[in-house]
């Protein structure tokens, strides 16, 4: 075992490694390739009833909306990057929030949404509006490790967990499709988690800031989750506390209240 | 466990059993750092003295040599860098350095 | 404008870029390509190429700003998705380029020192009138300023570069090849989705083309000092010759690589500006 292990990198070393354009691509090649629009071409279609399907569609459209506003946010965020590694990794976040607007945008039209735009606005939970107005509003504030915390923490957290249990719930095409949104989220939660970390031990993040952002924030995106749960049909037996790797994350963070 | 012990000799200085690793599909990191972790799948997954699950992301860490109290331990798909630590009951658990 | 933005989508992304061309590259080049020993081991020419390769640097991270800014001025979904790819271009191409300052020999705890050192003021300056629009959340002056005129410009500059380096130093030819392939995008998303807003919004004609006039004036300065701070091309009768334009980069003066490059730029953009329905201002200095 004297070949490169990660642990052996120096810390330095592993953010220049995990933070590049390179190692986007090559973690990327290994779940997308072969999956145009998220999933293989010979996945089957299982047939929905009727009930089913407008279910997934007003779940479809909540991811939408909520890959709408985590997109806004990290495109924002890349200008407020405090460095070179950070405004790297959020670019690299923007082009997978992109993907998967456009997987879910494209998943809508499989199932014969023709004006997605109309059916987003339509279906759209209203708390999930107001968590992006929110979330819009503190990244045109400047205001980076709150923002960071509002989008990488809370939302990414709350969503890697929903996203999980649908797969285990869903379709086959969706679940495949959700497998590779739930790869990409895996990076952005981790560095969330990992920059506001570092910003509370080193005193670039406010505390207090942040949990003033955790009040007003962590009841609506709890609540978009669990009617999401709702809509996806995940039986109630079956479904994780939502809320639970969530709090593990904020209990890492020192922010347990 | 999951990966063969290595043939070849503890480690003279520390006496830790070491691992030929093989890559168990894990398919979220460039492929040279592949074999390093594995899916994770649930609480009845039973983790080998060479790995260790990852408490941010939930994926399964592991090394070419069993993992001991104060070992660095860096996850690639989360980005997150960790300490060995025992936990309850003398189990291994990464706890995220910040 | 839904049709031409699908060939923009995020899956065609990823077959062209990481899937496509870039495959099998690190940071842009063959795996195994080196700076060559006499770059190197040349001082002046070593100091030169760092100096060069910081206003790429520059000029991307500009590009990377004002792309993810412009993502959220955007007034259409196919807008905001090809600005994402863009955005992951641009922070590549800042990678790629920081990475040769690396290889350079520039110690990654002087990067931000020797960025300093060496960026030209008046690219500084024209990077701040395109990131005001940019602020402004003004998306058709963001994006004629960003995907036509610095980009139009980037990509001329690295066509030159890439091919007066093809024969000395094929390791940078290849991490340009990469970025022109990118810039062939993003120029043509430019004219593509502008010249319908431009026509749906006449009015913006104006400023616009004062933004261009601002941009054009820097960009012209950038050159100058570039070339006149740029050592004359040593004699070399084993090399070969790196035509461009009409002209010789092997042989040619700082002077004459000035004039075919600013020539060429401003060619370029009149025709780009004359088809998405702008009239090119000459500059005449600015204050």
């Amino acid at each position: 075992m004297d070949e490169l292990e990660p642990h052996s990198l120096g810390d330095e070393e592993f953010d220049d490694e995990t933070h590049s354009f390179e190692f986007w691509f090559g973690a990327v090649e290994g779940y997308l390739s072969d999956r145009p629009y998220g999933h293989r071409p010979a996945t089957v279609e299982e047939p929905l009833d009727k009930r089913e399907r407008d279910r997934l569609i007003t779940t479809l459209c909540n991811y939408c909306t909520g890959e709408t506003a985590a997109l806004e946010g990290a495109s924002g965020l890349v200008r407020l990057a405090p460095n070179h590694n950070a405004k790297i990794f959020m670019a690299t976040q923007v082009v997978d929030e992109a993907r998967h607007l456009e997987v879910f945008l494209r998943r809508l039209a499989d199932l014969g949404v023709s004006d997605p735009d109309a059916e987003i606005a339509r279906r759209a939970n209203p708390a999930l509006l107001e968590f992006k107005a929110a979330l819009l509003a503190l990244v045109g504030n400047e205001d980076w490790s709150a923002a960071v915390f509002a989008q990488n923490v809370i939302l990414e957290t709350m969503e890697y967990t929903v996203f999980r249990a649908h797969a285990d719930n869903a379709d086959p095409v969706t679940a495949e499709v959700l497998r590779g949104v739930i790869s990409d989220e895996r990076r952005h939660l981790g560095f969330g988690e990992t920059h506001i970390g570092r910003g509370l031990a080193d005193g670039s993040a406010d505390r207090s800031r942040l949990q003033e952002v955790r009040g007003d924030l962590e009841a609506m995106v709890l609540r978009v989750f669990e009617d999401a749960l709702d809509d996806a049909g995940v039986p109630p037996d079956e479904r994780p506390e939502l809320g639970r790797d969530y709090l593990e994350a904020v209990d890492r963070l020192g922010m347990a209240l | 466990m999951t990966d063969a012990e290595s043939s070849a000799p503890p480690n003279s200085r520390d006496s830790r059993r070491t691992y030929e690793l093989e890559d168990l599909g894990f398919n979220e990191v460039p492929k040279k750092w592949r074999k390093f972790y594995r899916h994770w799948t649930g609480p009845g997954d039973e983790l080998a003295p060479n790995e260790i699950l990852c408490p941010v992301c939930k994926v399964v860490i592991r090394s070419g040599r069993e993992f001991r109290p104060g070992d660095k331990v860096y996850c690639m798909p989360c980005m997150s860098r960790m300490v060995v630590v025992e936990g309850p009951g003398g189990r291994l658990e990464a706890e995220v350095v910040f | 404008m839904a049709d031409f933005l699908s060939q923009y989508s995020i899956q065609r992304w990823l077959e062209m870029c990481p899937q496509g061309y870039l495959e099998d590259t690190v940071y842009g080049r063959g795996a195994e390509e080196h700076e060559p020993e006499e770059l190197l081991g040349d001082e002046d020419l070593l100091e030169s190429e760092i100096s060069t390769t910081v206003q790429l640097v520059v000029g991307e991270r500009c590009a990377l700003a004002a792309s993810s800014g412009l993502i959220n001025a955007a007034p259409d979904f196919p807008s905001k998705r090809f600005l994402a790819t863009q955005t992951l271009d641009e922070a590549r191409h800042v990678e790629v380029f920081t990475q040769r300052l690396y290889d350079l020999g520039v110690k990654k705890g002087d990067l931000e020192s020797t960025v300093d050192r060496y960026a030209n003021p008046n690219l500084v300056k024209f990077a701040e009138v395109l990131l005001e629009k940019v602020d402004d959340g003004d998306f058709i002056a963001g994006v004629v300023g960003q995907n036509i005129v610095l980009e139009g410009m980037a990509f001329s500059v690295f066509e030159m570069m890439e091919a007066g380096n093809r024969d000395p130093n094929p390791k940078f030819a290849h991490t340009l090849t990469g970025t022109i392939a990118d810039e062939r995008r993003h120029v043509g998303f430019g004219e593509n989705r502008i010249g319908a807003l431009i026509r749906e919004h006449p009015e913006k004609k104006p400023e616009i083309e004062k933004m261009q006039q601002e941009m054009t004036f820097y960009m012209l300065a950038t050159f100058a000092d570039a070339f006149a701070d740029a050592p004359p091309p040593p004699p070399d009768p084993e090399r070969a010759a790196a035509e461009w334009h009409g002209t010789d980069l092997a042989t040619a003066t700082p002077e004459e690589m000035e004039a075919v490059l600013a020539n060429t730029v401003l060619g370029e953009f009149k025709t780009r500006l004359g088809r998405i329905g702008l009239e090119y201002q000459t500059p005449v200095g600015v204050g």
